[in-house]
Parts: C-alpha cells; sequence; structure tokens
C-alpha cells in the first residue's frame, strides 16, 4: 500500500518537474480561482460613488472617447488628493488641430483613438494618473526593445 | 494606515497626483534590498563557466557574446527599477502595471542566452506571464469597482476591497513571479551570464512579499 503511495507521489513529482507541465498547473490554478471569481460575483456590489466617474454619450462625434468639456479651456476632473494636483483640468485635451478638424468633419476619429493601444488603456486615466502612464509605455518600450534583439541576433 | 502591524512607521511619502508612493519600515527595507541587488547587477562580471575534460588535463572556458551581455544587464537594471516601483507604490493599479513589466524585464533577462532549452523555458514562462496579466488587473478594476478608488492610503485598514479582487491579485503575483521555478529546472543559473539571473529571484521574492502587505492592509 505504502509502496503504491509512494510509486504515485515519484510520478506526479517527476511529471511536476518537467517545466513545460508548469503552465499547465497555473491554467489549472487559474481555472479554480477564475470560478470562485464568477461564484463571487452576486456578492460584489459597485460602488456609485466612483473617483473617475464615466458618461457614455452616443451621439458624439468621438463617441467612445468623448470624455465631456471643451477643448483649450479648463475641465471640472476628479482627483483623490486636490492638493497633490493645483493645475489639474488645465490640459483637457490632446487633440492636434488636425484631430480635432476630423472630429469636426467625420464621426471616425474617436474610434481611431480607441484603436490605438495607449487609447484604451488611457480610458481611466486623468492628468492625476500621470505616473501609470509613464509605466505603460515603459512596459511598450521593454516589450519592443526584447522583440528587437531576438529579430536581431545573428544565430 | 501605518497603525496597522504590518506597515511599521510611516518614513517618506512621494506624490505624483493621485499615485502617492509611501515608504513604511516594510517597505523600505524591501526598497534597499532591491537597490543592493541593482548595484550587484551594475558591477558584477558574467560568470564564464569552466569546464574540464574527463580524462585529461584539458580545460575549456565558455565565451560570453559582448551584445548578449549587454542586453542582459540592461535588462536586469531595468528589472530592479521596475521591482523598486512595485514596492513602494501607493496605488492598486500602478502596483499591477509594476509587476507587469517585472514580468516583461523577467523574460528579456533569459531571451539573453543563446541555448536551446533556456529560451524554450523562457517561452513557457512568457505564456504564464501573459496570462497572469488578466488575473493582475482583473483584480484592480474589481478593486476599483467596488470602492470607488484605487488608493492604498484611502483603502488601508477598511476591509473594503473583495476576497475575489485579493484573489485574483495572488494569482496574478503568482503568475509572473514564476520565474524561479523555470531558472532552476532550465538551470539557467549555470548558463554563462549567471549574475543577472539574480535579479528574477530578487523580484519575484519582493513582489511577492508586497502582494501579502497590500492584501493584509486593504
Amino acid at each position: 500500500m505504502i509502496r503504491h503511495i509512494g510509486k504515485g507521489f515519484r510520478i506526479f513529482s517527476n511529471w511536476m518537474s518537467t517545466y513545460e507541465n508548469l503552465v499547465a498547473v497555473y491554467a489549472a490554478l487559474g481555472i479554480i480561482v477564475a470560478v470562485c471569481g464568477i461564484l463571487m460575483v452576486p456578492m460584489l456590489s459597485y460602488h456609485e460613488d466612483q473617483l473617475y466617474p464615466k458618461t457614455m454619450n452616443r451621439a458624439s462625434t468621438l463617441d467612445p472617447y468623448d470624455r465631456g468639456g471643451v477643448p483649450f479651456t479648463r475641465a471640472e476632473i476628479k482627483a483623490q488628493y486636490l492638493d497633490n494636483s493645483p493645475t489639474a483640468g488645465y490640459v483637457t485635451t490632446y487633440l492636434t488641430p488636425l484631430s480635432w478638424f476630423l472630429a469636426n468633419t467625420t464621426p471616425y476619429i474617436g474610434t481611431t483613438i480607441v484603436a490605438h493601444p495607449g487609447g484604451i488603456i488611457d480610458e481611466i486615466l486623468y492628468n492625476t494618473r500621470g505616473l501609470d502612464t509613464v509605466v505603460e509605455t515603459s512596459i511598450l518600450f521593454a516589450a519592443f526593445a526584447i522583440a528587437s534583439f531576438l529579430f536581431r541576433r545573428k544565430d | 494606515m501605518f497603525n496597522l502591524p504590518i506597515e511599521g512607521e510611516e518614513l517618506f511619502a512621494l506624490e505624483f497626483g493621485d499615485i502617492v508612493n509611501y515608504f513604511s519600515l516594510y517597505t523600505t527595507t524591501l526598497f534597499l534590498f532591491a537597490t543592493a541587488f541593482i548595484i550587484i547587477a551594475i558591477i558584477a562580471r558574467p560568470e564564464r563557466q569552466t569546464d574540464i575534460v574527463f580524462g585529461t588535463d584539458a580545460v575549456y572556458t565558455k565565451e560570453i557574446n559582448q551584445d548578449n551581455l549587454r542586453f542582459q544587464r540592461f535588462m536586469a537594471i531595468a528589472c530592479g527599477l521596475a521591482t523598486l516601483g512595485a514596492v513602494s507604490s501607493g496605488d492598486l493599479f500602478n502596483f499591477s502595471l509594476f509587476t507587469a513589466l517585472i514580468g516583461i524585464t523577467n523574460i528579456g533577462i533569459v531571451a539573453g542566452v543563446n541555448n536551446r532549452y533556456v529560451l524554450n523555458a523562457a517561452y513557457n514562462y512568457g505564456i504564464v506571464a501573459m496570462v497572469a496579466t488578466t488575473f493582475l488587473f482583473g483584480g484592480a478594476s474589481i478593486a476599483l469597482g467596488t470602492c470607488g478608488t484605487l488608493s492604498i492610503w484611502e483603502l488601508a485598514g477598511k476591509g473594503l476591497v473583495p476576497l475575489a479582487a485579493k484573489m485574483f491579485l495572488v494569482l496574478g503575483v503568482m503568475g509572473e513571479g514564476m520565474a524561479p521555478f523555470y531558472i532552476a529546472k532550465a538551470e539557467i543559473t549555470r548558463a554563462p551570464g549567471a549574475p543577472y539571473v539574480l535579479m528574477i529571484h530578487v523580484s519575484s521574492l519582493l513582489i511577492f512579499l508586497r502582494v501579502i502587505e497590500i492584501i493584509l492592509t486593504v
């Protein structure tokens, strides 16, 4: 009996020590946690008083990306720590004149911005969360550095 | 926040708008540890393996390509800087971002090795690290949805963050911090260019310690 269990353990530890199988182990863990997460969804409640509120204006030409406000004027931006961002809202938008022209003449500029990798990440970002934007671009640059290194290596 | 048992005293707070990094006794320890290993990565010279040909007096040493060396050193330093960011961040989303950056630079460190089995292990780790980002950012977004804010300063000690978000965060960090398993198995520590691989171990250890602090605090 003990010999049988010991054999089972040996087979299991042999399987675990192969690093190709670790992806499967992590996937199994992920499935368990994801199922637990789905079961816990009824216990989650949406907090109405959001720090970064989001409103959708379907009629806008900037549709998924429209945050409201008028360009080149001061906008009301909610911040967690108002003391840290005394100039929040002064840079309301970074639409260039060309983008502003496209936004006024075509209905597609909003979807173009969202189609950028940075645009979709930028959805919840405000001027008060600049460090996030810096780290996101660092991730992108690190990934590019690795890809170009692997592409250019000789062997 | 700093009256909680795990944090210790407040030493310093660094403000970036809504993201306020903090240095408590706990995180400062982690920060200094990571700094020491960045300095080691900067000044260390790579290990050159020496093999003895069995039965003779012959010895051969493996040469290390200068390009690979430079790339690995750069990635090791980048990984160390990402670790510094992750251990001092005071914001859940920012912490997730820094952890994802650690995962990417870990792949970069092992990508500088020429051996086929090492690259195979890096590929496998890459799959895990990419899947883990789903859980990391899922955890941060659940926390934002149910609490309305991401700042650890606001959430500390209130117990508002649901268990699901904490589980997602821990599983995400597990995936990103899984690299040492692959290192041990693929024997990368003994491969040429060894000292830079240390940074993978250090970063995964530190993000595990930090995520434990975060889930006990929020």
